[in-house]
């Protein structure tokens, strides 16, 4: 066996890709394509949160004017409330548990799928269904009934009602979200339909097993996928909001186990009417994933494989 | 360069905003409408409540043809935020409803109209003066109660009767209610009540019990860690005999009836508002009664009549005489308090509480009477609370899970609210 | 199809073994949904309080009280306005986002680079911190009350999420197609209409599916920006029945979020099939 007798599907298209030249004429079109992002992007998004980041320095209570006070929000925040500490780290562990179980199910489900000859469309729209709801209230008042003391799932384990249990909450609030992993599902399933099935063809005349062919040709064509859902869903995890909001009845209880960092950033801006504090909150937040992203951009230059560009 | 366009627009773009934001902008009371005056009115509510104020503010455009009523209303949670973000953005609308934890933020944030202003034709004699001073913050009247409640404990009456635990009267202490509780639970095997611990409103009912209050007159904090712990202590005490709920079921309350231990059938009794108590009904088929909340051990009573909700006028309305008009209209017309009924609570206007008492049936009768019952024995009600109660509310129920949860003892979590308080009532 | 190559040895015990698992995860998935429906169907004093899957006896009335609508708005209208703004919102995203993820992931222009990481960093900002300025641009525009504010930033390509996922699967197709057609004098513009777009189509029915789907469940935006009933939507109509501080009506609240279901499980079954057809099938040899 050796590994070097199957071309991946990254050395074919190296092989048929030409070397391209400066696309210099190209930038007057490339405007007219992003006009409409750059105006909403500068009016409805940059625009606000550059309101936003000024907020973040100020004492701002919704209706009297906003008034400076320098960096207190955010020493504030660091040294003087305990009760955000407990929100970072209860949406660090939402995040550890939620991402790789919805994006794993969600791949897994996907293959699954498009293995299958017989019924697909079916299977399809059923494990979809879920995530059709969203967190609705009426969807919350089912999760808190499964999940309660003497509902479904005590009845089946025997481990009390999860809702109501600092420790087993949280992982309520996470199985919503994993319930829900329509979204990633289709995204992989779209992915899996857009590789070219003459890759396949061609890796098993080459005489590659069905895991050969996994490894070679599914995992670098889905690759840019995969990185988009893992990107997205960390990115939407860490500010989880409606299912713990839904589960915990706007609470976060109990004893704050389901207080996540942007159900806590809701709580002070809007409840407590401390917008500037709320701001600073959202701003860490952002620099915080704007981390945890550029490190999976920076990664993903080993492992995410695009046939536009070939391997560089 | 398109680069450098961008910029500079960005730029003025934001000082627009900015300015915007610090003037609290304008932009209320669009007046077209075939000259008609037109008023947005906004209130929360179930689908009940929107119903009878629909066919009101119909009779209200009817004496008033040169006025038109746009309406629009949503559940308690979803209107706060929403009215938080329209007042904010300056746009809040002509008359809404609000709510006594409201009152004073928004008066102090400017969105409120003087009402005294427009006294001509906003009628207020047929208030209880008490009452009425309610809707005050710093002497002006910002706001006028629409309807008043009071706190009650609301107790499934078969299951009760059946255990042989006396009925609870009209005077009796903490002390009776706890021994009545605890036995309760050893007579029926059930909880005797849910643990009021979490409730900001029964520890509020506790300390005036005690000749105490939430908040001093000048909106400092009323009460000390000590008479906090004390109240936990109590209230942990009878958690841990089982005399009252357990954590696991008291942290689901959320509001509404159905989620209480007593609307799950997990408890014998509980402590809520007297009109929203009627939901009990449909889920407690052996039926329900109102008794007065417990006093404190001298016979202080600590229970008030609390106005269940609020009219005010936005300030920046282009029609506040108008406004005014309506506010009047649904407080004081015959009319109006026909159609309306206590959809809004028992009604404030005195005049028409005495007329409108031998029309009630069902449910709004044993509220009316159960009211009746209460009046003259209560204390007046406190001033509006500042606006840091919002947040404290919430505080409150979280610190006591601590405690309820077995996480910090009933002394910690005081001191911890203390400390919080203070600061959110300093800021 | 050409997927025959791919499984040689058609293995049946590891087809049955499939189905099988799968019919195992469904069950387990769909139990909430089957409460759902259940739910809608209990009478009031069992909506909360039971723990039983199945109600004692139908209330069908649920569905009556749920088809009067709310606040002498009906059902229809309601229904109606849902289906104009889900309508308006996948028709903007799927031009808009297209039109903005050609640009970054085909076309070479200045600021390509930091105007990416822009676009993403969008993406990461709560967005209860930016509300507030959002409701004064819109208020300021005169827009509050109007559908525009629900519509509008489609169009403008606001959400990130989209142009992000377009650009991705833009980014997966091979360049030779493009190259061949400006040899044969093709621009940036028919390039995109005629051979980059219909490659992503499995992307556009993604985009156009999640936006209906979320749109239609974003009972946030339209709680702020909708005042007049007459405009309201099914989604904040089905909040109108819960009151934390008076009676809930929690039957027929089900009973309504039951039949706003139903709208997007059938948007979702017309468009689903549309994924499949990948360019695997799409004759991309030809």
């Amino acid at each position: 066996m050796t590994t070097t007798a199957i071309p991946t599907a990254r050395e074919r298209a190296e092989a048929t890709t030409p070397k391209r030249r400066p696309q210099r004429e190209r930038e007057g079109a490339a405007w007219v394509f992003l006009s409409p992002w750059v105006l909403g992007a500068s009016v409805l998004t940059l625009l606000p949160m550059a309101v936003s980041l000024y907020l973040s320095f100020t004492d701002y209570n919704l209706f009297d004017p906003p008034h400076w006070v320098g960096l207190r929000n955010y020493t504030q925040m660091f040294t003087e409330d305990p009760r955000y500490w407990r929100s970072v780290l209860t949406t660090v562990t939402y995040v550890v548990i939620a991402v790789p179980l919805q994006l794993a199910l969600a791949l897994v489900v996907a293959l699954a799928l498009k293995s299958m000859k017989r019924g697909k469309a079916f299977y399809r729209s059923a494990f979809y269904a879920p995530s059709l709801l969203g967190a609705s209230m009426s969807i919350a008042l089912v999760w808190r009934a499964v999940f309660n003391d003497g509902g479904t799932v005590d009845n089946l384990l025997g481990t009390g009602g999860w809702v109501n249990q600092p420790g087993w909450s949280l992982l309520a609030v996470a199985l919503l979200t994993v319930w829900q992993f329509g979204a990633p599902m289709v995204i992989f399933l779209a992915g899996l339909q857009q590789i070219p099935a003459e890759l396949y063809e061609a890796a098993a005349v080459d005489g590659a097993g069905r895991w050969r062919q996994f490894l070679s040709v599914t995992v670098p064509m889905l690759s840019p996928v995969l990185f988009f859902n893992l990107v997205l869903q960390t990115i939407q995890a860490f500010q989880v909001f409606t299912p713990a909001f839904a589960v915990s009845a706007g609470k976060g209880g109990p004893a704050d186990s389901t207080l996540v960092y942007t159900m806590y950033l809701y709580d002070r801006g809007f409840v407590a009417s401390h917008m500037g504090y709320a701001s600073a909150m959202a701003w860490v937040l952002l620099l915080v994933i704007g981390v945890v992203t550029a490190v999976l951009f920076r990664t993903s230059r080993s492992w995410v494989f695009y046939a536009s560009e070939g391997d560089r | 360069m398109p680069g450098h366009r961008t910029k500079g627009f960005c730029a003025s773009a934001v000082a627009l905003a900015l300015c915007a934001l610090a003037a609290g902008c304008g932009g209320s009371g669009e007046s077209v409408g075939g000259g008609k005056a037109v008023l947005r009115y906004t209130w929360w509510g179930n689908p009940d409540r929107a119903e009878r104020t629909e066919k009101t503010v119909a009779l209200f455009e009817k004496q008033h043809p040169d006025i038109s009523v746009q309406t629009s209303f949503s559940g308690y949670d979803a209107y706060k935020q929403k009215l938080a973000v329209q007042a904010s953005g300056g746009d809040a609308p002509d008359v809404m409803q609000l709510d006594y934890r409201q009152i004073d933020q928004y008066a102090s944030g400017g969105v409120l109209l003087d009402l005294a202003k427009q006294k001509t034709v906003l009628r207020t004699a047929g208030i209880d003066s008490g009452l009425l001073a309610t809707g005050r913050v710093d002497g002006v009247q910002y706001a006028i109660p629409q309807g008043r409640g009071t706190e009650t404990v609301v107790y499934d009456v078969k299951t009760w009767k059946d255990s042989g635990v006396p009925l609870p009267r009209a005077g009796w202490t903490w002390s009776q209610w706890a021994s009545s509780v605890r036995e309760l639970a050893d007579k029926t095997g059930k909880p005797g009540a849910t643990d009021p611990g979490q409730s900001e409103d029964a520890f509020e009912v506790w300390l005036r019990g005690r000749g105490k209050a939430l908040y001093t007159r000048s909106g400092e904090l009323g009460f000390t860690a000590d008479d906090l712990a004390r109240w936990w202590t109590f209230t942990d005490g009878l958690r841990r005999e089982g005399a009252v709920s357990p954590a696991e079921q008291t942290t689901q309350l959320d509001g509404s009836v159905e989620n209480t231990p007593l609307g799950r059938g997990k408890a014998v009794s509980d402590t809520n508002w007297d009109a929203p108590s009627s939901g009990y009904l449909a889920i407690v088929p052996t039926g329900i009664a109102l008794a007065p909340m417990p006093s404190g051990s001298d016979g202080t009573p600590g229970q008030y009549f609390k106005p269940s909700m609020f009219l005010g006028v936005s300030a920046h309305t282009g029609h506040a005489k108008e406004a005014a008009q309506l506010v009047d209209f649904l407080l004081n017309d015959p009319g109006a308090a026909k159609i309306l009924g206590v959809t809004r609570g028992i009604p404030v206007n005195e005049t028409i509480r005495t007329d409108t008492a031998p029309l009630l049936k069902d449910f709004d009768k044993t509220v009316a009477d159960y009211q009746a019952s209460l009046e003259g024995k209560l204390k007046d009600p406190p001033q509006a609370p500042p606006s840091g109660d919002n947040a404290l509310q919430t505080t409150f129920q979280r610190d006591y899970d601590q405690v309820s949860y077995e996480r910090m003892t009933p002394r910690e979590a005081a001191e911890n609210y203390v400390t919080e308080a203070k600061a959110e009532l300093r800021s | 199809m050409t997927t025959t190559a791919f499984a040689r040895k058609p293995v049946r015990w590891s087809r049955v073994a499939l189905h099988l698992g799968c019919l195992a995860a469904l069950l387990v998935m769909l139990y909430p949904l089957a409460w759902l429906l259940a739910t809608s169907l209990k009478p009031a004093d069992e909506v909360i309080a039971s723990l039983d899957l199945l109600p004692s006896h139908l209330e069908w009335s649920n569905y009556g009280t749920a088809f009067e609508g709310v606040n002498d708005v009906s059902v229809w209208r309601l229904l109606s306005n849902s289906l104009l703004i889900a309508g308006g919102a996948v028709l903007g995203n799927v031009i808009s986002c297209s039109l903005a993820a050609y640009a970054f992931a085909r076309l070479r222009f200045r600021f390509r680079g930091p105007m990416f990481a822009f676009m993403i960093a969008t993406i990461m900002l709560p967005h209860h911190a930016i509300l507030i300025p959002q409701y004064i641009i819109f208020n300021q525009l005169g827009l509050v009350n109007t559908y525009w504010p629900l519509i509008l930033p489609k169009f403008l390509a606001t959400e990130a999420f989209f142009v992000f996922l377009i650009v991705q699967f833009m980014r997966g197709l091979p360049r030779e197609l493009e190259e061949a057609a400006r040899i044969d004098g093709c621009g940036p513009f028919r390039s995109f209409f005629q051979i980059v777009l219909p490659l992503t189509r499995p992307a556009l029915i993604t985009t156009a599916i999640f936006t209906f789907i979320w749109t239609w469940n974003d009972f946030f935006t339209q709680l702020i920006y909708l005042f007049d009933p007459d405009k309201f939507t099914l989604t904040l109509a089905l909040r109108s029945f819960v009151d934390a501080s008076s009676q809930s009506a929690f039957g027929p609240m089900f009973a309504m979020s039951v039949i706003a279901l139903l709208p997007i499980v059938l948007f979702f079954l017309a468009f689903q099939r549309f994924l499949v057809e990948g360019m695997a099938s799409s004759g991309l040899k030809g």
